[in-house]
């Protein structure tokens, strides 16, 4: 019992937001859709909703055909990332509002809605009306509103986007708990950040300009991502890309780098390659001379972008530092933590995955 | 074969009943035009463009168009400088606020011809209070309706009153919405109040003046029950409009074909003239 | 230099509600006089420069064939305005939803040109639909009716009310509705049940402007009826000769425009409550 989408196509004006779309969804489990902004994420979600139509392609839910059953004939559920509430009706009733029209009857309804509006912690904001909420309590409405339907496909678009950080860590933590509770949905998730969809996902599709580039476990993915641009969607920052060559037992990269070729690329035959290497996996105690261009702190680390022989890149590092623009930095490479791409972009060899302390 | 859905539920009712009632008559316009019907004669027979010939023809028309035009564009200039004076005035807080604000778009809601009928008796030259005020200010009496040129200027007085209120209420509406930092930049530049309005207030306005001043346009070329009222197009024919000697020929005459061609010519002349001044005016704009 | 400017200012706000103010206090006081209080030139304090009475008020309300009839006119003119609005409003509303949700396509006219296409009929001047209107009503067996009326009223109307709504639905975030259409709402319950209900102080912008370009109309009612039905500002200009006693024409007027003046107390209420500024760009 699942959702099969094949060669879904879908464009407007001239943009292709869907490119050749082949997917299946099975009851019960959680999907996460990881993608830059305008990777065709939310066209995605939308097509299953029912409120965009494809050019081309098939979708079946349950082995019957899915695509010409209007929107509101759909057991879709579907969270925005804007907090979308009724805003005429009080928390209540926007959450009673799908069973009502799927013809409960009034106390039922209600019955039901006050526990899932307890089950996101909004127990006696039943009254509220949603522009009386905070953005936080809103959006808790909105997904009690698509939780209480119990539909087939439960749909999430980037739903966390729009809150401050602590309340995005807080709700985030509750989805755990809360998609347990739908063991017979379909859950998808679209979020542009690769931790997010890491922590949630029983699986990770990775889209970028409408097409699926890859998917699987997420950790799997997260390991060994099988193109450049995947590897760069799915680490926040993006996975840095060097250009150079493997001769003679070594790595030689632009910029006169030459580091020892680590035992999971020696492999390899001889010739031009493109390395891919994490910003968590270079550090500022080597030799490699680069200039600062720009430092930001994120949380308790330093994230450096900096200029060097060797090209671009983005360093990473625990604990917050100040560092001039401008001024020069040494840097060394983990070789053992090195991508192998060839020149078109495919995975060749990756580093042994890594241990569960990542997160 | 036209797909009916849930979309069309929506457009299709207002839409055909606009088609119905405005395209419909105007296309049987077109078809009266070319037609001699009138008292004598009423009925659809085909004349050809001898209408279109004789409205060529026909100073009295093409006089009245100038007059409205005259009218028109002196009036709505008039209420536009006057609207943002006003505007400018209330814009920062006065006493009284509601009760100013209230007081100027009163005019514009009333209805324009039983505001002209009282307005008619004001200028009435020897029972009026029109003709007091002038003379407490030191002036003649004054012929407000029964001269040619001061029947004019009291059409575009009464215009005035009417809808000042109009361009008040758009372009204080404009004011409102204006951003500070421009006005902390000038007053760091130390720029004056005067240079300030100049280089500041007026080119961030110039949207909403553009678009006000194009609304009256358009409300203005409609021009004839103020006439009707105060002057009947008086004295003589000094104040008629266009649409008030297309009425006269169509509806007190009852030349119908002939009328029928005199305003889907006006109709045509006003669609012209009213597209050139939007493409100068936002053209203006622009390069400003 | 600051107090001098400060009085200018006043000065000017002054001088303009005076002339504002002009025309009603001029009709108010007249409407007190008899004739001794107009002909012997204007007067304007009662007691003062001439006696009041009610007389001018008195002949509005006809009585055993005495007096002016405002009563039917005034009647006729809220039905023809209302039922117009009523009308103008739905058909509005549900043509403005649909712009401003769906794309439609007719032919090569897009949703642009439609919208288009019923804002343009603010610039079609009313003499040039006077005559086939007259002519239409008149093969419909509609002139000189209130239902003939509302007909060409709501040609009036309905660019109006679909202006000011397409603006209006276009600031309500189209996930509204995709939102009711998920929870099992077809486009026409989405509409119903969830945008309607939050359009209700853009559908008051769109009925007063209604009500008041109704109401005011005088020449459509002017041409097309003559003795069975009679609206507002006809029977107003009717009193506009030189016989009619200008206490009851100036009692009629303000009668007739008192509604109007209530109704600015409300658009002064959205005009600084912020909505007028969406309602009318």
């Amino acid at each position: 019992m699942a959702l099969v989408l094949q060669n879904i196509d879908l464009r407007e004006d001239g943009i292709a937001h869907l490119d050749n779309v082949s997917l299946e969804f099975k009851r019960g489990r959680l999907y996460t859709i990881l993608g830059r902004t305008l990777a065709g994420k939310t066209t995605l979600l939308r097509t299953i909703a029912g409120l965009q139509h494809p050019q081309r392609g098939s979708m079946e839910l349950h082995g019957q055909d899915y695509l010409d059953i209007p929107v509101w004939k759909r057991s879709t559920a579907m969270v925005y990332q804007q907090f979308i509430n009724y805003p005429h009706l009080s928390a209540l009733a926007n959450v009673m509002f799908p069973l009502k029209r799927a013809g409960m009857s009034r106390d039922k309804a209600r019955r039901r809605a006050r526990a899932v509006l307890a089950g996101v912690g909004l127990s006696g904001f039943e009254n509220r009306r949603p522009g009386a909420l905070s953005g936080g309590q809103q959006q808790r409405v909105a997904l009690a509103r698509a939780l209480v339907k119990r539909a087939d496909i439960l749909l999430l678009d980037e739903p966390l986007v729009n809150l401050d950080y602590k309340l995005r860590e807080q709700l985030r933590e509750d989805f755990q708990n809360i998609f347990k509770g739908q063991d017979d949905a379909i859950v998808i998730y679209t979020t542009t950040e690769p931790a997010e969809a890491i922590q949630l996902g029983h699986e990770i599709i990775v889209m970028d300009e409408g097409r699926v580039i890859q998917q699987g476990n997420s950790l799997d993915v997260f390991n060994a991502p099988t193109t450049i641009r995947c590897a760069e969607v799915i680490n926040d920052p993006p996975m840095n890309i060097f250009s150079g060559t493997i001769d003679k037992g070594h790595i030689n990269l632009q910029g006169d780098v030459r580091l020892p070729l680590p035992s999971h690329l020696d492999q390899l035959s001889e010739g031009p390659y493109r390395f891919g290497l994490r910003a968590a996996d270079l550090s500022i105690n080597g030799e490699i001379e680069s200039e600062v261009e720009l430092s930001e702190i994120s949380g308790s680390q330093t994230i450096l972008h900096l200029r060097g022989g060797i090209g671009s890149f983005i360093l990473y590092e625990e604990g917050v530092y100040q560092y001039a623009i401008g001024s020069t930095v040494n840097v060394s490479l983990n070789p053992d933590r090195i991508y192998g791409f060839s020149v078109q972009g495919d995975l060749v060899a990756a580093p042994a995955p890594m241990s569960k302390q990542w997160r | 074969m036209l797909k009916l859905n849930h979309k069309h539920f929506f457009l299709l009712p207002g839409l055909i009943v606009l088609v119905a009632i405005i395209i419909f008559p105007l296309l049987f316009t077109l078809r009266v035009s070319f037609s001699s019907w009138d008292v004598v004669k009423p009925g659809l027979d085909w004349i050809g463009g001898k209408n279109y010939v004789r409205l060529f023809e026909d100073m009295r028309f093409w006089e009245a168009l100038s007059r409205l035009s005259l009218m028109a564009v002196g009036s709505v200039l008039i209420q536009y400088i006057i609207g943002f004076g006003l505007a400018l005035l209330v814009w920062r807080d006065i006493i009284l606020k509601r009760f100013v604000r209230v007081l100027f778009l009163v005019p514009m809601m009333t209805t324009p011809v039983i505001m002209s009928v009282i307005w008619r008796t004001i200028l009435h030259e020897s029972l009026g209070p029109a003709n007091d005020i002038v003379q407490v200010l030191g002036f003649e009496p004054l012929n407000w309706l029964s001269t040619g040129g001061m029947a004019v200027l009291s059409v575009i007085l009464v215009e005035v009153w009417q809808w000042t209120p109009f361009m008040f209420l758009l372009l204080l509406a404009g004011l409102l919405s204006l951003p500070d930092e421009p006005y902390m930049a000038a007053a760091i530049d130390g720029a004056g109040a005067f240079r300030t309005f100049f280089s500041v207030t007026f080119p961030l306005m110039a949207p909403i003046s553009v678009g006000a001043l194009l609304i009256r346009l358009i409300e203005a070329s409609k021009l004839m029950e103020t006439v009707y009222v105060l002057t009947s197009g008086g004295p003589g024919t000094a104040t008629e409009t266009s649409s008030y000697y297309i009425y006269i020929r169509g509806l007190r005459d009852y030349q119908i074909g002939y009328a029928a061609s005199l305003s889907l010519t006006y109709l045509v002349i006003m669609i012209i003239s009213l597209t050139i001044i939007a493409k100068v005016l936002t053209y203006k704009m622009a390069r400003d | 230099m600051k107090t001098i400017y400060l009085a200018l200012k006043y000065l000017a706000i002054l001088l303009w509600t005076s002339f504002v103010a002009l025309p009603f206090l001029w009709a108010l006081t007249t409407s007190f006089k008899t004739a001794n209080g107009v002909t012997g030139g204007a007067t304007y304090i009662p007691w003062l420069q001439y006696k009041p009475s009610l007389e001018g008020w008195k002949v509005l309300v006809r009585t055993g064939g005495q007096g002016i009839d405002i009563v039917g006119p005034y009647i006729s003119s809220a039905i023809v305005t209302l039922s117009a609005s009523f009308l103008s409003l739905a058909l509005g509303t549900l043509a403005a939803y649909g712009l401003s949700r769906f794309s439609y396509r007719l032919g090569f006219l897009k949703n642009s040109d439609i919208t288009f296409f019923f804002i343009s009929q603010r610039i079609m001047p009313p003499i040039v639909l006077a005559i086939p209107f007259f002519l239409m009503l008149q093969f419909l067996g509609l002139l000189d009716t209130i239902p003939g009326l509302i007909l060409v009223y709501i040609a009036l109307l309905l660019p109006i009310a679909t202006w000011v709504m397409v603006d209006f639905f276009n600031n309500i975030p189209r996930q509204v509705d995709e939102m009711a259409m998920i929870d099992g709402c077809n486009p026409i319950g989405a509409f119903v049940r969830v945008i309607l209900p939050n359009s209700l102080p853009g559908i008051a912008v769109a009925g007063l402007f209604c009500i008041i370009f109704g109401w005011n109309d005088f020449f459509f009612a002017f041409t097309l009826t003559f003795t069975k039905t009679q609206l507002l500002p006809v029977a107003v200009v009717a009193l506009n000769s030189s016989v009619t006693p200008w206490w009851s024409l100036s009692a009629s007027a303000l009668v007739s425009v008192a509604p109007l003046v209530i109704i600015a107390f409300f658009v002064e209420r959205f005009l600084s409550s912020g909505k007028m500024a969406g309602a009318i760009r």
